[in-house]
């Protein structure tokens, strides 16, 4: 995009970060009462609802059911008008497809699926607002969800996502940022074995600078993890204080 | 392969009639000279009707229905297994698919269903399942075709009443026959079975527009199997506009019992 | 539609209970439940709403784009909903399953709003067959607590009362192109006159009474029930029968008589509510789904 700066010289981003700094995060477990587990996120202007329903029988034949483990259903879907510009269909085209994969593949690495052999979990994430991070979100919101489902996982999934605009690493990028073409890395990790579930890189980038972008999005996906964990926390403390049994 | 030498023609299309005025300036007098614009007398007056039923030999029942210009031919097909079944129940369904044929209105409709026909279909769907007896064919589906083959106005009522002279002569079990009819509100007169100029009225400036009510009736059973409404008016027109609708379906009920018998009459003496 | 199982046992004890107009949770026949309402809630829409009705949850956007008018109404803009059932409110909706309930409610939208009355959609237009504001009234189910139908069209009214238009001036010289104009003050915006649109109204016939604002319990016991979308003036802008029921004529007229009454005060709250939102102001802080 030209004539936007994405780095200023003092080392200010276009929306007033500085190039380590997350965009605010808010979040919410428990919003609905029908599902069994489900999480609502802010990162910024990118606001993401997610549901989860499950283990439950599998839906749609018992051809489907796998005799070792459960099956993890994902569908991601974004609000017609989540876009700057509406969107004709909320799934079905070829970017929502993709991101339906993506996360079926990130949270089968994370679910510990042997445990509910020939069962299903449902993971729905919708986007209700677009603004750059709309993997990094989902995720963060279907961790929440499925925490708040209590189904066991190895440990959070925490995404997070990283740029490099004029030597420098810059984290959490916002649609402005994504759109301006350049390198985008995509990381979503589990935090406390600093292990990587998903690795996603677009555009070039000079093999020199992969350890510092890479670097910056795990560091990014800790921050994320710190305030997931203190929401998870907050979240359960209240809920046993309301049901008067004792925080700790 | 397309005929890359041949010029094509421009992705969408229109329809000549939008740009030309006389088809445009819509009338907003429903009467001249004390007549309907289509020469009935009375605003309770309804078209000619004829009915046919059992025509189409393929299917199990079928019917024809005319009202004056509006023509609709209904086939009744099953009960038969329900293709994807999902769940066990002890009712049976109803499919119902209402098509306009490309040539029925003054604009060519296209072969796919569009969302007003499947807004009709529902429409009959609704006005029908009341009157069946579901719990006589479980876990089998009965499909109704619906298709009108000419548009003059007031196609749903027609396609009701057709439907169900369809099921009862395909021998479906059903509790009574649904007759329908429909009404449309201008201005302070309530004109039963409008015509299609009817039903495409200009509303007066400053005038509420009044609107359109189409009423599925059991008449043996004064029960009320579908009501459908739009447009804009007071309570008090609308109650007496589907009461209109009512009386009228008495009227044309027996017309459809007559056509039965008739029907039957015919089988027995073939058979 | 979501399915609730209930045994026989528990469908009469609803039955009995709204005979005695005393239901399962506490309410009386005409009562509504408890209503939550936001406007104006999500940064890239024209005006937005989100209803929460107990447990039924529905995302209103309204966007308000700059398209050609119809060739057959060439001096009017329009309004094009659409309705998409999250799977997030009930798995069944997963994929295209959500769709026929979706067609349902969009057809009933298309259907309250389809007088001329209703809502002034010749202001829409800019220049006669060439420009007019398109508004896509996009409608979201996030969760499913029965009567969708009265909650959907609620948000869809608040959201369009919430909706702000860019003001654009359309100027036009002798055989030059058409040069669009728009205000530079982001405060310099066009509202809607929402005064006459209607709010759909369900009544569900339950035993041999009749019910507003039923749950999802409640909805499973109802064979026929009537959908009405009245205005604040008290007139009816659409009626839709729907079950696997009939009706008495004598009931209809009963059941439209307290739809007209029931829909006219919903109607006169809603604005009272709105409008105190509104006063508000910028101070108003957007809670979302954060609360």
């Amino acid at each position: 995009m030209a004539g936007v700066e994405l780095l200023s010289d003092q080392g200010f981003r276009i929306d007033g970060r500085r190039p380590h700094e997350l965009r605010k995060i808010e979040c919410r477990l428990g919003v609905f009462r029908q599902a069994d587990g489900s999480a609502y996120i802010e990162q910024g202007n990118t606001k993401v609802l997610a549901a989860v329903y499950g283990p439950h029988e599998v839906r749609g034949g018992r051809g489907k059911a796998l005799h070792d483990k459960v099956v993890v259903n994902c569908q991601y879907s974004m609000a017609t008008f989540s876009t700057g510009e509406r969107k004709r269909r909320p799934r079905g085209d070829r970017k929502s497809q993709e991101m339906t994969m993506h996360l079926q593949q990130t949270f089968d690495a994370t679910i510990l699926t042997t445990l509910y052999p020939r069962s299903q979990i449902d993971i729905f994430v919708e986007v209700l607002q677009a603004d750059g991070g709309n993997y990094c979100a989902s995720v963060n919101a279907a961790t929440l969800a499925l925490i708040d489902a209590g189904i066991p996982l190895k440990d959070y999934v925490c995404a997070s996502s990283a740029g490099f605009v004029r030597d420098t690493a810059l984290v959490d990028m916002n649609h402005l940022e994504e759109s301006s073409g350049g390198t985008e890395l995509i990381i979503a990790t589990l935090p406390k074995s600093q292990q990587i579930v998903f690795l996603e890189m677009n555009s070039r980038l000079h093999e020199d600078n992969l350890s510092a972008v890479m670097d910056r999005a795990v560091a990014g996906c800790t921050d994320v993890y710190n305030v997931l964990d203190t929401a998870v926390r907050d979240h359960v403390g209240e809920t046993a204080a309301a049901i008067g049994g004792d925080a700790a | 392969m397309p005929d890359t030498r041949r010029i094509t023609g421009p992705e969408e299309t229109q329809s000549p009639f939008a740009f030309c005025p006389q088809f445009l300036a819509q009338s907003a007098e429903a009467f001249s000279d004390g007549k309907r614009r289509d020469g009935r007398k009375a605003e309770a007056d309804h078209r000619p009707v004829f009915l046919k039923a059992g025509l189409i030999s393929q299917a199990k029942g079928s019917a024809f229905a005319e009202l004056d210009k509006t023509k609709v031919v209904c086939a009744v097909y099953g009960p038969h297994e329900v293709a994807r079944r999902e769940d066990f129940s002890m009712q049976g369904q109803i499919s119902c698919e209402v098509k306009f044929a490309p040539f029925s209105c003054r604009v060519r409709r296209q072969h796919v269903q569009d969302g007003r026909e499947k807004d009709l279909s529902t429409q009959l769907l609704e006005a029908l399942e009341p009157a069946v007896r579901l719990d006589s064919f479980p876990k089998s589906q009965v499909d109704v075709f619906v298709t009108v083959l000419e548009n003059d106005g007031s196609a749903l009522s027609a396609a009701i009443t057709c439907a169900s002279l369809a099921l009862a002569d395909a021998g479906i079990e059903m509790y009574d026959l649904v007759v329908a009819c429909t009404a449309r509100i201008h201005g302070t007169s309530i004109l039963v079975d409008p015509s299609f100029s009817e039903e495409n009225l200009k509303t007066v400036s400053g005038e509420k527009p009044g609107g359109q009510v189409t009423l599925g009736f059991m008449p043996s059973l004064r029960q009320v199997s579908a009501l459908c409404y739009h447009g804009d008016t007071d309570l008090d027109v609308l109650s007496q506009a589907t009461q209109r609708c009512q009386d009228t379906c008495h009227k044309l009920y027996q017309v459809v019992q007559d056509t039965l018998v008739k029907s039957v009459e015919q089988r027995m003496n073939n058979s | 539609m979501v399915d609730v199982n209930l045994s026989e046992a528990e469908k009469t004890f609803i039955v009995h209970g709204i005979q005695d107009n005393f239901r399962e949770d506490g309410r009386s026949n005409e009562e509504y439940r408890q209503m939550d309402l936001e406007t104006g809630l999500m940064s890239n829409t024209s005006g937005s709403a989100r209803l929460r009705l107990a447990n039924t949850e529905i995302l209103v956007g309204v966007k308000a784009e700059l398209e050609e008018p119809k060739p057959e109404k060439p001096d009017v803009g329009r309004l094009e909903f659409f309705v998409d059932c999250s799977a997030n409110a009930a798995p069944e909706f997963e994929g295209r399953g959500g769709e026929e309930l979706a067609t349902e409610m969009m057809n009933l939208l298309y259907r309250a709003y389809s007088a001329s009355t209703v809502l002034d959609v010749s202001s829409l237009c800019l220049q006669s067959g060439k420009l007019c504001w398109v508004l896509y009234v996009d409608v979201l189910l996030l969760e499913c607590g029965g009567n969708l139908f009265d909650a959907a069209s609620i948000a869809v009214k608040a959201a369009l009362f919430n909706t702000k238009i860019p003001s654009v001036k359309v100027r036009q010289e002798e055989g030059e192109e058409t040069e669009l104009e728009v205000s530079d003050d982001p405060y310099d915006v066009r509202r809607l006159d929402v005064s006459a649109a209607p709010t759909v109204l369900t009544l569900s016939k339950i035993g041999h009474n009749h019910i507003v604002d039923a749950s999802q319990k409640e909805e499973a016991c109802c064979l026929a029930r009537l959908m009405m979308a009245v205005t604040a003036s008290g007139s009816v802008t659409a009626t839709v029968k729907e079950g696997r029921g009939s009706l008495d004529p004598d009931s209809i007229t009963e059941m439209m008589q307290v739809g007209k009454r029931v829909g006219k005060a919903v109607n006169e709250k809603l604005l009272e509510t709105l409008k105190e939102e509104e006063q508000k102001g910028l101070k108003r802080k957007t809670v979302g789904f954060l609360r």
